[in-house]
């Protein structure tokens, strides 16, 4: 019996210990799953040709109608039209309406007869007598247009019945069930006509108006910015002003769009997806997130309901070059037991990085056997979030794959959280030495290798080579030396007392904090000195940068000395050069070893939890990034952000950005034309094609970086910060103040060691 | 043996009679039992899934390398917390905190306890005034610390009246006295009232005898009214030590997760520690500062057993 009792007794207690345990473990399901469907993605061509625009987009049933807008070469100039597209049938009609000429389309929408409203200005530019432009004279016209075949059944100008100035842009038009007509200014102006084109009222809002919808009901709502998040307030035509916000529609600032509901009042589209609301009960359903669909909602440019409970969505997807093409996305119910399941790879961030987003899209959409689903720790709270994807991240929720970017790879990787890498790239065939050595090392650790970049960029800080000759960096005394030596009237383009004491200590933390013996240096000369470089500089508050001269004017007159800077570009570095007027030194921020340039990824940088369950796939998706395929698509013709990683695509970026283009003038001679234009502040230059000089400096540079750059010690920059601010204010001593701070951080540094 | 066949019998149904009774007696055993396990059931499941099992997962998390790898390391992170400097300076600030605010907070409550016993002016104002702190929520507390004590405070403006320099009190030495008087301050009234209880029940005619005996004021303290309530002083004494370990809170709302190193306790130590993810380090601190109350609180008891035995018969 007693044996009995004590099994009890362990069973319960082994029991609850077991049902903690892998409760922490439990993945969390995607809520349309758990309602037995799920939301799929099928696309289809956009059958409109020649459009390089679509303006304005206006639905009646399941055809939608738009104006696009195409540049005609041989006439030089946009060319306007206007289709009607039945959605259905995936069909396109270019509807017989010409707009004249100088004339642009404001807005359009349904009216009470179902006919097409189009607000369209027409202006007239006046010349003098040397054909110079004096002004614009515009008027605003209404007309109504034929949805079956697009003629014209009326016309009126409403210039005069607004009564606005000429130069008024209307950015929101729309018709409400009774036909009153309702006008959107840029500055928060709200114009009504009735049916009849009377003028009914204006009405002006507080804040700036972000949307103007008709909801199914046949009321106006508008959508602004207010002190809680984007509200939705109804426009009271018979009050003559705009009603209370709207309650349970959202409580974040997302960037939302809105089009009237076919069951619902609205359908709302935002960053994350999509929702139905119901205006007279307040509720919202929400249809799908965009990524569990597939769809990067970056992309998204339309969004619309269809009779069949469909939901259509214009996408319109860039290439690096900048390059697009529009397709349409239709988004339907499928009952889950029809849709193959795959194994779920969770992907860990504070936030997604649109490189990887696209990246994950394009795996979810080939890959058969996983598929990754994202959780964005910081989107609402940034500090409660990094506390949860830290406690995720050393407990049984840890996710697959995980975002760097926000975290110290390091004490992760010693916990022993993250995956070697070096061995699966081995068993890939993928070769370490394809790639540049010493930025795939940046997240080495002992022959480990715990993350990868697949693009990176550097940062520095800029100084004329005149004044530090070829030095590849400088501690914290050497800048000092050269800031009392040179005197220059401002030391950086922003500058503070915060941000110069910020500048000095940030990558020069090692300087004070010795991690291995556990000791600190802050009561010591050098910062001190720190302390009292920085307050020479005007506070936060008291700093207007506006009354500066431009800053190339500054660096051409010796009067500014430093500019912190990154080197993401073979044009970018050329703009820099091409600003100080002189050759530079990347000298980078002040550090002990010398060592300032610090690397930073450029596309977010990517770990392998060593618990996930399924690695392969894990890798599978992160060695996508490694390939060849993917790191050519980081070459940009036009320069862009950050090098691709891998050696051959780097060296091809280069040869673009040596690669010279031509004209050929009046005389058939070759003349090389810039590549494109660059401005910085009051400074603006064409690139030319790079020399192999410049292209080898450049190499130097990423070659002499060592570091990655980490987020500064949270704990010690919020000592610092508290403890300074009486010896800013006058109230301390520097010495008084270092010594303080010396005490609070070797507490720190004693409790970490 | 033999009996004869009728007593035989006799015997025998005597025999079945007390089996049946006793099993009877058994089964109500029984019964009351698994009643009685049932009623036990939820409170016994909440102690084993609250206080239990955590316990058992702090000790388990204080013995393995780290909750990912679990690899067993005994008495490694013991080891390592035991000779971290950080760990050391605030176990030594808790244990010179805890040595100076306990018998402080203590012996300054009995003696408000004994002033506002006798015949004084003002007793029931008096007695509001040392609860008061009481009932001032902590944050509030701290923002009167920080007003009185900051740099440009409240203090140093008097002090500056006597031409005595600015002192950095939260930022110095004076720190931990600082926190002394806050602690004094916000349990003074509390122990106070448990010593007023504890004095009205000291039975009355062994007062008086003592009186009629011609024993000294002093004589009474000593001899009747301490003895009388040294259970009373224990349980202050243990409360007043639980306390001194929570000040951290007060400490934290002051200067956040590093102060000044006078300041820094062991829930400071803890805290960070668990802040950081390091749950072993945490665990290990945890499970000897456990320790460590244990065999204080043990000494409080066998003292309190040893000076309170003859008063509680």
């Amino acid at each position: 019996m007693k044996k009995m009792k004590k099994f009890i007794a362990a069973a319960i207690a082994a029991g609850t210990m077991m049902m903690l345990l892998f409760g922490c473990g439990k993945r969390e399901e995607q809520q349309n799953e758990t309602k037995g469907y799920v939301w799929v993605s099928e696309y289809a061509d956009f059958n409109v040709e020649e459009c390089d625009w679509i303006d304005e987009v206006v639905t009646l049933g399941d055809e939608c109608y738009f104006s696009t807008s195409r540049y005609d070469e041989e006439k030089e100039q946009s060319v306007t039209s206007l289709y009607k597209y039945n959605l259905l049938e995936n069909k396109a009609e270019k509807l017989n309406f010409d707009l004249e000429e100088n004339s642009s389309i404001y807005g359009m929408a349904v009216n009470a007869d179902g006919n097409l409203a189009m607000l369209i200005n027409q202006y007239e530019y006046v010349e003098d007598e040397e054909g110079n432009v004096t002004d614009v004279n515009s008027k605003m016209q209404l007309c109504i247009v034929s949805p079956s075949d697009g003629a014209l059944i009326d016309s009126k100008e409403i210039t005069e019945v607004l009564d606005v100035p000429q130069e008024t842009y209307f950015q929101y038009f729309s018709i409400d069930g009774q036909g009153n007509l309702y006008l959107a200014d840029g500055d928060s102006k709200i114009y009504i006509l009735n049916k009849d084109i009377q003028k009914v009222c204006e009405i002006s809002i507080e804040g700036w108006i972000n949307n103007m919808v008709t909801s199914k009901e046949g009321d106006v709502y508008i959508a602004i910015y207010g002190n809680e998040g984007m509200e939705l307030k109804k426009v009271d035509v018979a009050a003559k002003k705009i009603g209370e916000p709207v309650q349970g529609l959202s409580e974040g600032y997302g960037n939302f769009t809105f089009r009237t509901g076919v069951e619902k009042s609205l359908l709302v589209s935002s960053n994350d997806g999509v929702l139905t609301f119901d205006i007279q009960s307040q509720t919202k359903e929400d249809l799908f997130k965009w990524l569990d669909v597939d769809i990067n909602s970056d992309d998204v440019n339309q969004v619309g309901e269809l009779s069949d409970g469909r939901i259509w969505a214009i996408i319109r997807e860039y290439d690096r070059d900048y390059n697009s093409s529009y397709q349409l996305a239709f988004l339907s119910k499928k009952d889950a037991s029809e849709v193959t399941a795959r194994q779920e790879i969770v992907f860990g961030a504070m936030w997604i990085d649109s490189d990887v987003k696209r990246n994950i899209i394009k795996f979810n959409k080939t890959n058969s056997q996983y598929r990754i689903i994202v959780k964005e720790y910081g989107e609402d709270d940034y500090e409660a979030g990094l506390i949860q994807f830290g406690a995720d991240l050393t407990t049984g929720n840890c996710p697959d794959i995980i975002s760097l970017s926000q975290l110290d790879f390091a004490q992760y990787a010693n916990k022993g959280i993250l995956e070697d890498l070096y061995p699966y790239m081995e068993q890939s065939g993928i070769k370490k030495e394809d790639y540049v050595e010493n930025i795939l090392e940046a997240y080495d650790m002992d022959g480990k290798l715990y993350g990868i970049m697949p693009s990176f960029y550097l940062s520095s800080t800029a100084v004329k080579k005149s004044l530090v000759g070829d030095k590849s960096g400088w501690t914290l005394d050497e800048m000092l030396d050269l800031v009392e030596e040179v005197k220059p009237q401002y030391v950086m383009s922003y500058d503070s007392k915060e941000s110069m004491l910020y500048y000095c200590i940030y990558q020069n933390i090692d300087e004070f904090i010795d991690w291995e013996s556990g000791t600190c240096h802050f009561d010591g000369d050098q910062f001190i000195r720190a302390l009292e470089f920085a307050s020479q500089f005007p506070s936060q508050e008291e700093v207007n940068y506006n009354e500066r001269e431009g800053i190339s004017s500054l660096l051409h007159d010796n009067k500014l000395l430093l500019m912190q800077t990154s080197i993401s570009s073979v044009q970018e570095y050329q703009m820099m050069k091409g600003m100080f007027g002189e050759d530079i030194t990347y000298i980078g921020s002040p550090s002990s070893d010398r060592k300032g340039n610090v690397i930073q990824p450029a596309g977010g940088s990517l770990a392998m939890s060593s618990k996930s369950k399924y690695k392969d796939g894990v890798w599978e998706f992160m060695k996508i990034m490694l390939e060849a395929e993917y790191q050519d698509s980081l070459v940009n013709e036009h320069g862009g952000f950050g090098f691709p990683i891998r050696k051959e695509s780097l060296e091809k970026q280069f040869e673009f950005d040596m690669k010279a283009d031509y004209y050929e003038d009046e005389n058939g001679n070759q003349v090389e034309r810039p590549k494109t234009t660059w401005g910085y502040d009051d400074f603006t230059i064409e690139i030319m094609a790079a020399s192999q000089e410049e292209i080898d400096e450049i190499k130097a540079l990423i070659t002499s970086a060592e570091k990655v750059s980490e987020n500064a010690d949270q704990q010690v920059t919020n000592i610092i910060t508290e403890e300074t601010e009486p010896f800013f204010k006058g109230q301390k001593s520097a010495a008084e103040v270092a010594g303080v701070i010396q005490n609070r951080v070797q507490i720190y540094v004693n409790e970490n060691k | 043996m033999h009996f004869p066949k009728s007593r035989k019998k006799e015997k025998n149904l005597q025999f079945v009679k007390e089996n049946k009774k006793r099993s009877g007696s058994n089964r109500r055993t029984r019964k009351g039992k698994l009643i009685s396990i049932g009623y036990l059931f939820p409170s016994a499941a909440g102690v084993l899934l609250f206080f239990v099992l955590p316990f058992l997962i702090v000790i388990y998390y204080s013995v393995v390398d780290n909750p990912i790898s679990n690899q067993f390391v005994f008495l490694d992170n013991y080891v390592m917390v035991f000779q971290n400097a950080a760990f050391q300076q605030a176990a030594r600030n808790t244990l010179m905190f805890s040595l100076v605010a306990v018998p402080l907070a203590v012996v300054l409550s009995l003696f408000l306890a004994m002033m506002l016993e006798s015949r004084i002016p003002f007793k029931s104002q008096f007695r509001t005034f040392f609860l008061s702190p009481m009932m001032v929520p902590i944050a509030s507390i701290v923002l009167i610390w920080q007003v009185l004590f900051h740099y440009n405070g409240m203090v140093n403006e008097v002090l500056g009246v006597f031409h005595i320099d600015k002192i950095d009190w939260l930022n110095s030495n004076y720190a931990q006295v600082v926190i002394v008087i806050l602690f004094l301050w916000k349990n003074l009234g509390y122990n106070m009232i448990l010593f007023m209880a504890a004095l009205s029940s000291i039975p009355k005619d062994i007062l008086e005898v003592a009186v009629l005996e011609s024993a000294t004021p002093f004589q009474i303290f000593w001899h009747i009214k301490l003895r009388y309530m040294s259970s009373t002083i224990l349980f202050v004494t243990i409360m007043s030590l639980i306390n001194s370990f929570k000040v951290f809170r007060e400490i934290y709302l002051l200067k956040g997760e590093y102060p000044y190193d006078t300041m820094y306790m062991l829930q400071h130590f803890m805290n960070n520690t668990f802040s950081r993810l390091d749950y072993q380090k945490m665990s290990a601190a945890a499970i000897m500062m456990a320790i460590v109350m244990v065999i204080i609180i043990g000494i409080l008891f066998l003292t309190e057993n040893y000076f309170g035995k003859d008063v509680e018969g």
